[in-house]
């Protein structure tokens, strides 16, 4: 700068600066790896490309979607399909009554138990921390006929002694019951994490201008609270539209769900490549429900923090 | 494969040693000793069958097949990867999940077979398998050479509530369609025998029940349909599943073997088991050695610890199923009317004419697809 020549040190080796692009190669290559990859092979499964029979020929067919899709091919309707609407009726059922159950919960924790919430949360979530299983189990236990309800009911001469209530266990009831406890701690978590975070001067505002409790929660807390809301039905959507532990154990006949149809074919029948097709047809839905889902909660979340 | 397979000369007494079935390509093979092999066996196995010395059987009195094997080498070398059913075990086999000793039942043998999923066992190193029932053992032969060990046979019946169910019901399969009793049935998850008890109770016995046609089997589906809905469950596992429900009364009247008849007096619950008029099932399984065993010696040394004299027959006396050991006498049997009743020191059983031994189906695959949309009508 000053025109004197400047001393030249040992040349130095540039340093290599790895970029972001570098840093997300390892979790894509899991994700491609574990999600992508299996998700394609049970594609080529549906679609006959694909066997487990050893000495097996394939080819290229989309007969079995066909045969599942309505108007199903040769005889409607298609079972299968019949068994994903129950399954997807159950499913919404039992979520929109979680979502309804949790957020009196969440709104107590919020609101009603300031200080020990946390406490409370905790305390409430603890039991989850078991085996999903166990805890099923301990459903059968008390739903059954020689169980903890039935006995009570006997006691309470409410029936004769011996004779349950017979859609107590191994129907529709139960595994709704065993769901809808399953999630309802799930669900109120992101709610309560809504409700917590709430700005109470937003509240008391309202209550200024004039609107009475029920005005105030219906037009400010709901509201703000909604993201949670869709955030906490879609926790249990999600999973339960794939579930079949919990029809496998207290459900019967008519409470069995479409996780039971493709847990079923891979299990018990040589036939993986419908089992494929039932699968994907799962994860497809499953997808839509997040785009549709997702979109909605990120403009919530938007409106929410702005 | 059928009731034929097992007719003709079948000893009962003494021991023969009429078996053969050793196999020449077996025992040329050059295979690792003993004691260089693993030894970490893994068995495909029914539950309630582990070996004496494993977690689950420790319990004297108990089953005490194995005992020999695990006081040889241990038990902590063995797992064991349960199925409840034979569909399962194939599926399983044919994954590419790698097994030692596979246990299923006859059925399927050719499958087995045929796909190549396992290998001709070398009886040379199975000291007891001269005792076994020759017919039995012909029966696990495939191209003159023994791919199937057999072991354990029985029946599948109903079994019912003496003092819930009327006996006039009771008189042969129809009753698990009888709607008086709706709730309080429970057949078994087992897609091809419950087409084999709806063809029974169509009529379409003998050969007929494991070869249906199209029309039969769209009539056997229909019938699984219409009684469907009138189970209270399905059970899996007779252990999880079936006992607690019959023990609480949740259910009165089932599919079962014989050894769910025998826990139920054990409990005191008041239950028969009935002889069909259009017969009984029957049944006969035994172990096969997987394909790519790296455990060839171990796998030998583990099924002649099930099948030698003193296994057999604590088979017989703790679940009440007969055994292939053609040597156990009628006076060994602890409960000798149980075993009267049962007839389970006489495999020639499995071929008389009101027993219908489950064997190979040519068309299995549609039998378990048309069992799939069954369980989705309702």
């Amino acid at each position: 700068m000053t025109g004197r020549a400047i001393e030249e040190g040992p040349r130095r080796r540039p340093r290599l600066r790895a970029g972001r692009g570098f840093l997300i190669v390892p979790p894509v290559v899991i994700v491609l790896a574990v999600m992508v990859a299996p998700i394609v092979l049970i594609a080529l499964y549906s679609v006959d490309v694909k066997t487990n029979l050893p000495f097996t020929p394939t080819k290229f067919t989309w007969s079995m979607w066909k045969d599942f899709l309505p108007p199903s091919e040769g005889k409607f309707p298609n079972p299968f399909w019949h068994r994903f609407e129950v399954s997807m009726v159950i499913t919404v059922v039992v979520s929109l009554v979680a979502v309804a159950a949790a957020y009196p919960l969440a709104y107590f924790l919020a609101f009603g138990a300031r200080r020990s919430r946390y406490t409370l949360l905790l305390l409430m979530l603890a039991p989850f921390f078991t085996s999903y299983l166990l805890r099923v189990i301990a459903w059968k236990i008390m739903l059954s006929n020689n169980g903890v309800i039935n006995t009570a009911i006997w006691d309470l001469h409410l029936r004769s002694h011996g004779d349950g209530v017979p859609w107590l266990i191994y129907s529709k009831f139960s595994v709704g019951l065993v769901l809808f406890y399953s999630w309802v701690p799930f669900v109120a978590v992101p709610i309560f994490v809504l409700l917590d975070r709430l700005d109470t001067h937003l509240l008391e505002a309202a209550q200024d201008l004039g609107a009475g409790r029920l005005t105030t929660f219906f037009r400010v807390t709901l509201p703000l609270s909604l993201p949670g809301v869709i955030a906490g039905f879609v926790f249990v959507l999600i999973p339960t539209t794939g579930e079949f532990i919990t029809p496998l154990l207290v459900g019967g006949p008519g409470s069995q769900m479409f996780g039971n149809s493709i847990q079923s074919f891979f299990q018990d029948t040589p036939n993986w490549n419908y089992g494929a097709v039932l699968a994907l047809w799962l994860v497809a839905v499953v997808f839509v429900m997040l785009l549709v889902f997702g979109r909605f909660l990120a403009t919530d979340l938007r409106e929410a923090n702005s | 494969m059928g009731a034929a397979g097992l007719g003709g000369a079948v000893l009962l007494g003494g021991c023969g040693s009429s078996n053969s079935g050793g196999s020449p390509a077996a025992s040329s093979v050059k295979r690792p000793s003993i004691a260089k092999e693993p030894g970490n066996l893994s068995i495909l196995e029914w539950d309630g069958y582990q070996a004496f010395g494993t977690p689950t059987n420790k319990k004297a009195g108990g089953l005490s097949a194995g005992e020999d094997y695990t006081k040889k080498f241990g038990a902590d070398g063995i797992t064991y990867s349960l199925i409840v059913n034979d569909s399962e075990a194939l599926n399983k086999v044919r994954s590419g999940q790698q097994f030692d000793v596979i246990h299923p039942c006859i059925e399927n043998l050719q499958d087995y077979v045929q796909d190549g999923l396992v290998q001709p066992w070398d009886t040379k190193l199975l000291p007891s398998f001269a005792n076994l029932n020759p017919a039995l053992v012909k029966g696990g032969q495939v191209n003159g050479q023994q791919y199937f060990i057999p072991w354990d046979w029985g029946y599948g019946s109903v079994i019912y509530r003496t003092d819930k169910v009327d006996p006039a019901d009771a008189t042969g399969w129809e009753l698990f369609w009888n709607p008086k009793y709706k709730g309080r049935i429970s057949m078994w998850n087992g897609n091809t025998t419950n087409f084999e008890i709806a063809a029974l109770k169509l009529g379409y016995g003998g050969h007929a029940m494991d070869h249906l046609s199209d029309d039969q089997l769209t009539n056997a589906k229909n019938a699984l349909i219409e009684q469907y809905p009138l189970n209270k469950f399905l059970w899996s596992s007779e252990y999880t599943d079936l006992q607690p429900a019959l023990q609480n009364g949740d259910v009165w009247i089932a599919y079962s073997w014989q050894d769910q008849w025998v826990y139920a007096k054990s409990k005191g619950i008041p239950m028969a088991y009935m002889k069909p008029s259009q017969g009984r099932l029957g049944w006969y399984c035994g172990f096969m050695l997987g394909k790519d065993t790296k455990n060839y010696y171990h796998a030998h040394d583990y099924v002649e610890s099930y099948i030698n004299h003193k296994s057999c027959l604590s088979l017989t006396n703790y679940f009440y199923y007969g055994s292939a050991d053609a040597t156990i006498k009628p006076s060994e049997i602890q409960n000798k009317a149980v075993a009267k009743s049962l007839d389970i020191g006489n495999p020639n059983v499995l071929s008389s004419a009101d027993v219908h031994l489950q064997s190979w189906e040519p068309n299995e695959a549609a039998v378990q697809q048309a069992w799939e949309e069954v369980t989705a009508s309702a």
